[in-house]
C-alpha cells in the first residue's frame, strides 16, 4: 500500500487541490466520457487515496492515470496552483515500480537507451527513410501507420550539428545552448537549421553542446522516472556555461524547465534557465534585434502546442513571430490534438479521435498552412490532415519569409 | 427503504450493466471513492455510479434502483458545495453529465431545450450567436451543469437584476419515484393547473430526477460598465452598497470582496486588484449606452460620497473578464491559505451587512479560523470562506461549529440559511432555525407526494423528525384530514 518511490506525489502537492471542480470542462478526457475518473480533480483524489491506503496501485488507478493526455489544460485554470504535471509523472512513475512488466520495462529502455543514443537513433532514422521510400509503411502496424504519415520527408543521414558553435557578426547578445534532441536532429533537421540562423540573426552565439542528449520527458511522461533522471543529469553537465539553454520543441522546453525536480541540487547550475525558442525570437522581434517583414502572406492557423500553453504558459509569442513574418495568424483551440507523446502510440483511439477534431477545425478555419512549435503535434497535424496543409514551425515561417526579403532586395 | 447500504451490491451492478453496459456502470472501490463527494467537505458511500445518456435511461435505472430497495442520487459536475450530491446512506449516483446535448435553440422565443448535464458556460457560449444568453451565472459557471442549477436553485452575482434560476426555467422533464416521466411546465408565460416549476425547482433531486429542461434565454445587454471601486474598510464599502440601493438603482451586480481574498486571488492571476485596499466593490451595470454611462456616474459619485479609494472603469471587454474571472475563481484562490476550505452560504438583510460583517471576523477569531470574505453585497447573500487544514485533529468539527454560528447570527438579523448552495447535507439541522414544525411537516409532506419511499436523495434537505404525524396510519373514513 502506499507509494514506493521518491518520485512519488507528495502530501503537499496533492494537498493543495481543494476539489473545487472548475478543470473539469478544460481537461479533454472529460469531455469525452463525463466521467469523474477521466478529470484532473479525479486522478488527484485517486492518487491521494493510494497515497491514504484507501486504495492500492489496482487497474482502476492505472487506467485513471494512463489515460492522461498529460496535456496540462488543468494547470492554468487551477485557482489553487495545484502542480498537475508534476503529480502526474510521479504517479506514472508509482505505476511502473509496481508494475513492472516486459512491456513497460522494454519502453523504459526505448526511452532512455535509444533515444538517448545518437547511433541509434541513426539507425532508426535509415530504417525509417527506407520504408519512406519503399511502401513498407502499408503493412506498418495501424498504431505505427498513422505516425509515419506525419513525419516530414527525411533524410538517409543528416550530419550532427553537436560540437558545433555559430557566431553572430557582432557582439552577441547572450550564449545559448541549442537541445538537439532525440528526433529533432534527424527527423526536423530544417527546424534546427532555421533556429539557428534566426537566433545568430538576432543576436545570439549558439552553441551545440556535445555531451547532450535527449531531454528525458518523454521517458519521465511514460513512467521511466530513473532513466529520465539519468538524461537529465546528463543534459544539466553538457550545457554548464551557456546563459540560456533552448530548445525548439515544445515538449523538451518545457521538461528542461522542471528540471529541478529530475537533477540533484548541486549537479544542476545555480543559473539554469531555459528558454523556448519563441520566446527569443519574439523577445527579438519585440526589441527590434529581428525585423518586422511585409505582410501579406496569408492565413496562417496558429496550433497551441500544450507543453507551450498550459506547461510554460507561453501564449503570444508565436503569434508575434508569425505576424513579423507577415502572416496573419488564426488561432486554433487550445484543447489538445491528442499528440501526447506517445500516447498516439499507445492509445491510438483517443489519440486519433482528438486529432479528427484539430484537423477539422483547421480546415474551417480558412488558413492555407499551419504553424506548430511542437514536433510532436506536427506530426500529429500532419497525419490527420493527409497532406493538404504544409506544418511548419513559427521560427521556419520567419525564416523563410526572412530570406524571401533578403532575396528581393538583392 | 433500507437505512445504510455500504460496500458493494453485485446483483445491482449486474442488473445495471445490462441496462447500460460495462462501461457505464462503475462499483470499484476508487471509482465509488471518487463519486463518494461533491465540491464541498462531507463524504458519503456510493454503492454504484452510473452515467446515463438518455431519458429512457434514467427512468429504467430509477426502476432497477427501486426494484433492488436502493435511493438513487442525482450528480452533475459534482461542484455543490452542500453536500447535494453525495450519497449519504449508499445507493445508485446516477451521473448526468453525457446528457449534455443543447436540442433546440427557438432564437425567436429565447428559450431552448436542454440535456441537465450541458455545462452553464456552455449554454451561455452556444447562444451567444444569437445576442442571448442563460441567466444564473454561479461562480462555478464554468464547470457546473443545468442540472444542479436546477437541483440548487443556483443564483451568481448578475441574480440581482435577473433573479435566481427559478425565473429561468419554463418547463422540466422530470423522472418520478415510480420510473415514469412527467413534464412540469410549458414555453407558456402562464402554464395552466398548479405551477409545480417552483417546487422541482430547487429541491436538490429529492422529487425526482431533471433530464431536460426547456430554459429561458436572456437578451445581450447592449451596452455594460464594470467598475472597480477599492475602499479602506469594509463599512464604507457596505455603506456605498446601501447607498446605491437606496437611490433607487439595481445594478446588475454588485459584489464585494475583502484584503485577504484579494491578495489571493492577485496572487495566482495579477489582476492588478487593489490588494493594500481594505475592500473591493465590482459594480456592473447593463441597458443602453446613455442609461449606462448615468447609472455608472451616479455609482461613482455615491463611492466618491462614501470615501472611496479609487474607481476603476474596465476599458475593455478583457479587463471586464478579467475583473469578473478574478471575482468566479475566489473560492478556488483559497487554497493558498490552507490545505482545505469551507465556503458558506448565507443571507443578511442587506441594511445589516456591517454589523454582520463585523461579527463574522469576530467568529473567525474566536476560533481561530482565517475568514476570507467574497460575497454578492447587492443581495445580502454572504460566502465567508475559512481556510483550515482538515488533518489537524478535530479541527473540520470546530470549522463546522463557526459554520453553524455564522448561520444563526444570519437568521437572528432577519436573513435566512443559503442564498444560493442549497441546503443538503450541511445545514437541515439548521433547518429549524427558520421553520417552525407546522413549516417542515408541510415541506415534508410534499416530498412525500412526490416521492413516499424516498426514492430520491434520501436524507437531504429535511431535517429528521420533519413530519409531524404519523401518515403510515389508515385515516378514518370521512375524518377531516
Amino acid at each position: 500500500m502506499g507509494y514506493q518511490t521518491p518520485y512519488a506525489p507528495t502530501r503537499s502537492e496533492l494537498s493543495s487541490c481543494i476539489q473545487c471542480g472548475l478543470c473539469l470542462p478544460h481537461c479533454p478526457t472529460f469531455r469525452l466520457t463525463g466521467k469523474e475518473t477521466d478529470s484532473p480533480r479525479g486522478r488527484l483524489t485517486a492518487m491521494t487515496a493510494v497515497l491514504d491506503g484507501v486504495t492500492g496501485i489496482d487497474e482502476v488507478f492505472t487506467e485513471t492515470i494512463s489515460f492522461c493526455l498529460g496535456c496540462r489544460a488543468c494547470e492554468p485554470v487551477c485557482p489553487s496552483m495545484v502542480p498537475y504535471g508534476r503529480t502526474l509523472e510521479g504517479a506514472r512513475a508509482e505505476i511502473s515500480a509496481h508494475k513492472g512488466g516486459v512491456l513497460r520495462r522494454l519502453r523504459g529502455w526505448i526511452m532512455e537507451s535509444w533515444l538517448g543514443s545518437p547511433g541509434i537513433m541513426r539507425a532508426v532514422t535509415w530504417a525509417t527513410a527506407l520504408v519512406q521510400r519503399t511502401g513498407l509503411a502499408r503493412i506498418a502496424p495501424r498504431r505505427v501507420r498513422s505516425g509515419l504519415r506525419g513525419l516530414r520527408r527525411i533524410g538517409w543521414r543528416t550530419p550532427s550539428l553537436r560540437g558545433r558553435t555559430f557566431e553572430p557578426d557582432r557582439a552577441p547578445v547572450a550564449t545559448v545552448g541549442l537541445l538537439t534532441g532525440c528526433i529533432m536532429g534527424p527527423w526536423f533537421a530544417e527546424v534546427h537549421q532555421a533556429s539557428i540562423a534566426v537566433l545568430v540573426r538576432a543576436g545570439y552565439r549558439v552553441v551545440v553542446p556535445s555531451g547532450q542528449t535527449c531531454c528525458g520527458a518523454l521517458a519521465a511522461h511514460d513512467g521511466a522516472a530513473d532513466g529520465a533522471g539519468r538524461l537529465a543529469v546528463r543534459n544539466a553537465a553538457a550545457f554548464r556555461g551557456v546563459d540560456y539553454v533552448v530548445a525548439n520543441a515544445a515538449g523538451c522546453s518545457a521538461h528542461l524547465k522542471d528540471y529541478r525536480h529530475w537533477v540533484p541540487g548541486d549537479a544542476l547550475s545555480d543559473d539554469w534557465r531555459v528558454r523556448d525558442i519563441t520566446e527569443l525570437v519574439a523577445d527579438a522581434v519585440e526589441d527590434g534585434r529581428l525585423p518586422r517583414l511585409e505582410g501579406g502572406r496569408g492565413t496562417v492557423a496558429l496550433q497551441h502546442p500544450c507543453h507551450l500553453r498550459n506547461a510554460q504558459r507561453i501564449i503570444n509569442q508565436p503569434r508575434v513571430i508569425l505576424e513579423a513574418a507577415g502572416y496573419q495568424p488564426a488561432d486554433i483551440d487550445p484543447v489538445c490534438c491528442g499528440a501526447a507523446g506517445f500516447y498516439s502510440i499507445l492509445r491510438p483511439d483517443t489519440s486519433s479521435r482528438l486529432g479528427r477534431d484539430k484537423a477539422d477545425e483547421i480546415r474551417r478555419s480558412g488558413a492555407a498552412l499551419v504553424a506548430s512549435a511542437n514536433p510532436g503535434c506536427e506530426m500529429q497535424l500532419r497525419s490527420h490532415l493527409v497532406g493538404e496543409y504544409p506544418v511548419l514551425h513559427p521560427v521556419e515561417l520567419y525564416m523563410q519569409a526572412l530570406s524571401d526579403a533578403t532575396e528581393s532586395r538583392a | 427503504m433500507a437505512a445504510t447500504l455500504t460496500g458493494r451490491n453485485t446483483k445491482l451492478r449486474d442488473d445495471l450493466i445490462r441496462l447500460l453496459g460495462a462501461e457505464r456502470v462503475m462499483d470499484s472501490a476508487l471509482e465509488r471513492h471518487l463519486y463518494a463527494k461533491d465540491a464541498g467537505v462531507y463524504r458519503g458511500n456510493p454503492t454504484v455510479v452510473v452515467m446515463i445518456e438518455t431519458t429512457e435511461e434514467a427512468a429504467q435505472v430509477v426502476r432497477t434502483a427501486r426494484r433492488h430497495g436502493v435511493p438513487v442520487v442525482a450528480r452533475g459536475a459534482g461542484t455543490g458545495l452542500s453536500a447535494g450530491a453525495v450519497p449519504e446512506v449508499g445507493g445508485v449516483v446516477l451521473v448526468t453529465t453525457r446528457m449534455n446535448r443543447i436540442e433546440e435553440i427557438d432564437a425567436e422565443n429565447h428559450t431552448a431545450w436542454v440535456g441537465p448535464g450541458v455545462i452553464n458556460l456552455d449554454l451561455s457560449r452556444a447562444t451567444t450567436p444569437f445576442g442571448m444568453h442563460f441567466a444564473p451565472d454561479p461562480s462555478s459557471q464554468s464547470a457546473c451543469t443545468v442540472g444542479g442549477n436546477i437541483a440548487c436553485n443556483s443564483g451568481g452575482p448578475h441574480c440581482l437584476s435577473e433573479g435566481s434560476t427559478v425565473n429561468h426555467i419554463l418547463a422540466l422533464e422530470v423522472v418520478t419515484d415510480t420510473g415514469d416521466v412527467m413534464i412540469v411546465g410549458s414555453g407558456a408565460p402562464d402554464p395552466v393547473g398548479l405551477d409545480l416549476r417552483g417546487i422541482i425547482v430547487g429541491s436538490e433531486g429529492t422529487l425526482g430526477i431533471v433530464t431536460r429542461a426547456l430554459v429561458k434565454l436572456t437578451p445581450n445587454p447592449p451596452d455594460v460598465r464594470t467598475m472597480a471601486v477599492a475602499f479602506a474598510t469594509i463599512e464604507d464599502a457596505a455603506a456605498t452598497v446601501s447607498g446605491i440601493i437606496a437611490a433607487g438603482l439595481i445594478p446588475a451586480a454588485l459584489e464585494m470582496m475583502d484584503q485577504l481574498m484579494m491578495q489571493a486571488i492577485e496572487n495566482w492571476l495579477h489582476a492588478g486588484l487593489p490588494v493594500e485596499a481594505g475592500a473591493l466593490l465590482l459594480a456592473e451595470v447593463t441597458g443602453v449606452t446613455e442609461a449606462v454611462e448615468a447609472e455608472a456616474e451616479m455609482i461613482a459619485g455615491i463611492a466618491q460620497s462614501n470615501k472611496a479609494l479609487s474607481v476603476q472603469v474596465a476599458a475593455s471587454p478583457a479587463e471586464r473578464e478579467l475583473l469578473w474571472k478574478s471575482r468566479k475563481s475566489a473560492f478556488g484562490a483559497v487554497a493558498q491559505a490552507a490545505p482545505d476550505y469551507y465556503l458558506h452560504d448565507t443571507v443578511v438583510p442587506r441594511t445589516r451587512l456591517v454589523e454582520a460583517m463585523r461579527q463574522v471576523y469576530e467568529i473567525g477569531q474566536r476560533y481561530q479560523i482565517t475568514m476570507m470574505n467574497v460575497f454578492h453585497a447587492g443581495d445580502g447573500n454572504l460566502h465567508p470562506l475559512m481556510a483550515f487544514d482538515a488533518s489537524e485533529p478535530g479541527r473540520l468539527d470546530e470549522v463546522k461549529a463557526a459554520a453553524d454560528e455564522l448561520v444563526e447570527l444570519c437568521v437572528e438579523k432577519g436573513g435566512v440559511l443559503s442564498g444560493e448552495h442549497g441546503i443538503g447535507m450541511e445545514k437541515r439541522h439548521l433547518m429549524p432555525l427558520l421553520f417552525t414544525e407546522m413549516d417542515l411537516d408541510a415541506q415534508a409532506r410534499v416530498k412525500d407526494a412526490f416521492d413516499a419511499e424516498g426514492v430520491f436523495n434520501p436524507g437531504k434537505v429535511l431535517p429528521e423528525g420533519s413530519r409531524c404525524f404519523d401518515f403510515g396510519r389508515p385515516v378514518p373514513e370521512g375524518a377531516w384530514v
